[in-house]
């Protein structure tokens, strides 16, 4: 009821207010501080150009959510195709409510839901920015086209009345100054949850496990709970620290995917005071365990290599074999398409330059999908510290080989019991296991449908003939 | 009723050149087939191939060498008559033979360009560098070029030369430390260093990892830092080229107008198409793409198609220095001597480059050293010793056009699929031999400044590899084969995009330029399509 009210009140507001001059003063300190707001926040990380090297917040890329392409809109201050037009109430609203300028529904790829907790001086700085620190751009994102019937934004409507209030973020008592500062930032600002916390059937975050690891787009963001197992408990706050900085740690692991990006836009760029926080909040956070795992996923580092005599055939001469690259044997594989990089050892080069597979969460991880996804994909990622490239091999590996050659990963560096098969590398492939709720939904509509005609066949009944 | 067919255009070959030119028109918007008569190896299959091969200096070795796509160290496949025997190391598969390579990337000088009125000997292209200069730029990027800029290529220690538009894409590798040790002691003595441009990226370039340092670049790059055309290959697949591979072309037909109407080509299943197409591009490499034009009868008015076959026919020296120099380390080639590359003395003698090779020693020590009956102990200790020391020069010498150096398909030889083999007639000529003792000169004053030992000079004549003159490019239809846009003279919609186009050798590896001109045919064919 409460929702609805608010809502009739949005309704009545829609009278457009002008962009005044208080709302955004035009003050270097202050939209200095909104940049590094809006690089804490990972705008950049949706709000980009269609394609990679584009303008800034121009908008156009295509957020791959399991419901379909979501658009980024464009977030410039053009006057014609941005939001250089909304006031400041517009912009806090559609921040922390999810709600256009002009009413319209945002899809929840917008965190708004952890939006809502950010603070009206950040909120403020970062709107300062927006405005005046953002060069504009008058080129319309084009619209998102969702099928139906995710392309109701009305849906909407009923999934915040459920959860937008739930997740709205209070400040957990207790907690030493930095500590807090980190919490701030892990559920406001950085959006942490939107990832690593585990989402229930209707796509919404799942807070009672929070940041105890979820599953977007093919990859698995790991459980990053202070749990000393199945979390980042056997971290230090040192490699913590550098793990989000840099993107990696020797004998640790390495980020790739999502957290890349977020490593590269984002994280990479903050203070060391606040990716100290950060950590320290991390270390404190709510320990989730997952049953099935006796130890942490980057203490697998027992290598145990194949000899090349055991697998070489020597030289046959046989013409035929010469182009013949349909194996499926993963120790021939890893040999050909890896160990140049990786070893045959598996240890890489020591420097994380070419990143080891022992002492890895990847390879040690219980759930083998970001091994998978990083096959497929490869690595680009850029951090404070140096750039860190692997090749894609997604067009020169079959499903099956993908998949052989990360049992031979696991088996041999990582973590044994764990294996991968061609199925789900062909789900990998195409972007990831698809929520149930997507999964349903053609269920949902015949089930709707059927009590649509069933209405109306009683109706039918009803008329006089 | 509008004539249909089966493509916009129709690109024999899936190499650097073919590959390039289809993405290009691919990307234009034009329905483009891609014909390629071997098939698409993954490169994990030729790293395997490469390690378990015994024949680590065969750099066809990993490749397969079937009886329908033969590749150039086949006998029976290649005959050699004439004074030399001109081998290259062709090979038939998607991306071509830049699968091995060593990625040398350079740009003609604007007097390479003009070789007859600037010294009176060859011939002129009928372009100018000005002309092929953006084209140049846009290959570079394709390929992602590391160079750099300011350095004088011509070898004369000048201001930057031959002018760019652009910097280079990617910064230049750091130098070796064989480099540096002979760049230091040479130099004093006025020979000029240039860094060579190559296409082993510096930095992640278009899916591409950096180079690390494999020195494996022939016969594969491990890891695909290195540029091969089925980088390309793969583009032009992604942007809507339909590849169809185990298709050898053997027949172009000639319709109305001189146009050229249709393509046939066998597979090893026992297919034969024939496709047609609006425009015909082939890109089958130096010595088959005037294979296909003579067994086709086309374009071969001038008389010219085959002939003037040209290689940077080289030398080469080995010899111990007086202090380790440690070879292998890094990519395996990055430049060399350049004071010879351009001056008057190309009226009475080729232009000369000394590259200095940067391969692994050890092999060659062991070989020699085993042969010599070292054993034990010993031979372990002069390996490690020897192979630290070794210095070799690549030289290579410009070669003129002679009618009379000439490829032609086979009179009697049939591959599998019944079409004609290679036959290859080679002399060196005395524009070359006239350099000889000047390059001989050199590398005795190399050898004694570096306090040389085992000086080993090559008595005969080597391969380079680069193939040029056999479809040549002039702007007389009667004494040439294409155009200066790569068309050819007798069919208007007949495009050959080859380094067989080239028509003064300079000393430079002809790669990038025949990529350049490939996206330049490529442009002009996407305006007339």
């Amino acid at each position: 009821m409460r929702v609805l009210t608010s809502l009739a009140a949005v309704a009545l507001s829609f009278a457009a207010m002008p962009v005044l001059a208080q709302d955004a003063p035009n003050d270097p300190a202050l939209i200095a501080r909104g940049e590094q707001i809006a690089r804490a926040g990972d705008c950049a990380a949706c709000h980009q150009s269609a394609t990679k090297g584009g303008k800034t917040y121009s908008g156009g890329y295509v957020i791959a959510s399991p419901m379909g392409g979501i658009v980024a809109p464009n977030i410039t201050p053009s006057k014609t195709a941005g939001i250089g037009d909304w006031s400041f109430a517009d912009f806090d609203r559609a921040m922390r409510k999810g709600l256009s300028k002009d009413g319209h529904r945002l899809y929840p790829a917008m965190p708004y839901t952890e939006y809502q907790g950010v603070s009206d001086a950040d909120m403020r700085a970062l709107y300062a920015y927006l405005q005046h620190g953002v060069a504009p751009v008058d080129e319309k994102a084009p619209a998102t086209h969702l099928s139906f019937p995710f392309n109701i934004r009305a849906l909407m409507i009923g999934w915040d009345a459920l959860y937008l209030g739930k997740t709205a973020y209070t400040a957990r008592p207790g907690l030493t100054p930095e500590q807090a500062r980190g919490q701030y930032l892990v559920e406001t600002l950085g959006h942490c949850g939107t990832c690593h916390t585990p989402r229930s059937i209707t796509m919404a975050s799942d807070t009672s496990q929070a940041l105890s690891g979820g599953d977007i787009g093919g990859w698995h963001a790991p459980n990053i709970t202070s749990d000393a197992i199945s979390g980042i408990g056997g971290w230090s706050q040192a490699e913590l620290v550098a793990y989000l900085k840099n993107g990696h740690v020797p004998g640790k692991g390495v980020a790739a995917g999502g957290m890349g990006e977020a490593v590269e836009n984002s994280l990479a760029g903050m203070s060391d005071a606040d990716l100290g926080a950060i950590a320290s909040y991390l270390k404190v956070s709510a320990p989730v365990r997952d049953p099935k795992e006796s130890k942490p996923a980057f203490s697998y580092t027992q290598a145990q290599p194949i000899k090349p005599s055991a697998y070489e055939p020597g030289d046959p001469h046989v013409q035929e074999k010469l182009g013949d690259g349909s194996s499926t044997d993963g120790a021939v594989l890893y040999n050909g398409a890896c160990a140049a990089c990786h070893g045959v050892n598996g240890k890489g080069t020591g420097d994380d330059f070419y990143a080891p597979l022992v002492g890895s969460s990847t390879t040690g991880a219980t759930n083998p999908a970001n091994l998978i996804m990083t096959i497929l994909n490869g690595v680009d990622r850029r951090g404070a510290d140096s750039r860190s490239f692997m090749p894609a091999f997604a067009p020169q590996l079959s499903d099956a080989q993908v998949a052989a050659i990360a049992n031979h990963v696991l088996t041999r560096f990582g973590r044994p019991d764990v294996s991968v098969s061609e199925a789900m590398v062909a789900t990998a492939r195409a972007g990831g296991a698809r929520p149930l709720i997507v999964t349903l939904m053609p269920w949902l509509m015949a089930l709707a449908a059927a009590i649509v005609l069933g209405a109306g066949v009683m109706l039918a009944r009803r008329k006089p003939a | 009723m509008a004539e249909t067919f089966d493509a916009d255009v129709i690109v024999v070959g899936s190499g650097a050149l073919g590959a390039n030119a289809a993405y290009e028109l691919a990307k234009a918007g034009k329905s483009v087939i891609m014909l390629e008569a071997g098939e698409r190896i993954p490169r994990w299959k030729i790293v395997e191939n490469s390690r378990n091969s015994s024949r680590h200096f065969n750099y066809n070795a990993p490749y397969p060498d079937m009886p329908y796509a033969h590749t150039t160290y086949n006998q029976d496949y290649l005959e050699n008559t004439g004074s030399f025997a001109l081998r290259p190391g062709m090979l038939k598969l998607v991306g071509g033979t830049t699968w091995h390579w060593a990625a040398a990337t350079w740009r003609y000088l604007p007097s390479d360009m003009k070789l007859k009125s600037t010294y009176g000997q060859g011939r002129d292209w009928p372009i100018s560098y000005d002309d092929l200069e953006p084209w140049y730029q846009l290959a570079e990027e394709a390929l992602g070029v590391v160079g750099v800029d300011a350095q004088d290529q011509s070898g004369q220690n000048g201001a930057p030369f031959p002018p760019r538009s652009k910097p280079y894409p990617l910064p230049a590798e750091g130098k070796t430390y064989m480099f540096q040790r002979v760049e230091a002691r040479l130099s004093p003595l006025g020979f000029h260093f240039v860094h060579e441009p190559n296409a082993r990226v510096t930095k992640p370039y278009d899916g591409r990892p950096a180079c690390a340092g494999n020195n494996n670049c022939m016969p594969v790059c491990p890891i695909g830092a290195m540029y091969s055309g089925v980088f390309h290959a793969d583009h032009a697949v992604a942007a809507g080229t339909k590849l169809i591979t185990d298709a050898t072309a053997y027949k172009l037909e000639k319709g109305e107008g001189g146009k050229i109407v249709a393509v046939n080509y066998k597979s090893s299943k026992g297919d034969d198409v024939r496709l047609t197409a609006r425009y015909f591009v082939v890109a089958a490499h130096g010595l088959e793409t005037p294979k296909l034009l003579l067994i086709s009868d086309v374009a071969n008015s001038s008389d010219q198609v085959g002939r003037n076959l040209m290689d940077h026919t080289g030398m080469g020296m080995t010899f111990l220095a007086d202090e380790p120099v440690w070879p292998g380390r890094g990519a395996v080639q990055q430049g060399g001597i350049f004071n010879r590359r351009d001056g008057a003395h190309r009226r009475d003698y080729a232009a000369i480059k000394h590259a200095l090779a940067n391969n692994v020693a050890n092999p060659f020590v062991a070989s020699k050293l085993i042969k010599e009956g070292v054993m034990g102990p010993e031979l372990d200790q002069r390996i490690r010793d020897e192979a630290s020391r070794r210095v070799e020069f690549s030289t290579v010498f410009e070669m003129l056009p002679h009618a009379g150096n000439r490829v032609q398909p086979h009179p009697t030889r049939r591959d599998a699929l019944g079409i004609p083999t290679l036959t290859v007639h080679y002399d060196v000529d005395d524009y070359v031999k006239a350099a000889r003792p000047v390059a001989q000169a050199d590398f005795e004053t190399f050898a004694k400044t570096m306090g040389g030992t085992q000086v080993d000079i090559s008595p005969g004549w080597q391969n380079r590899d680069h193939l040029m003159g056999t479809v040549i490019m002039g702007d007389n239809p009667k004494d040439s084969v294409v155009d200066g846009d790569c068309r050819t003279h007798d069919h208007p919609n007949l495009f050959l995009a080859t380094t067989g186009v080239i028509p003064a050798s300079g000393v430079i590896n002809p790669t990038l330029t025949g990529v350049a001109l490939a996206i330049r045919l490529a442009h002009t064919i996407a305006k007339e399509v």
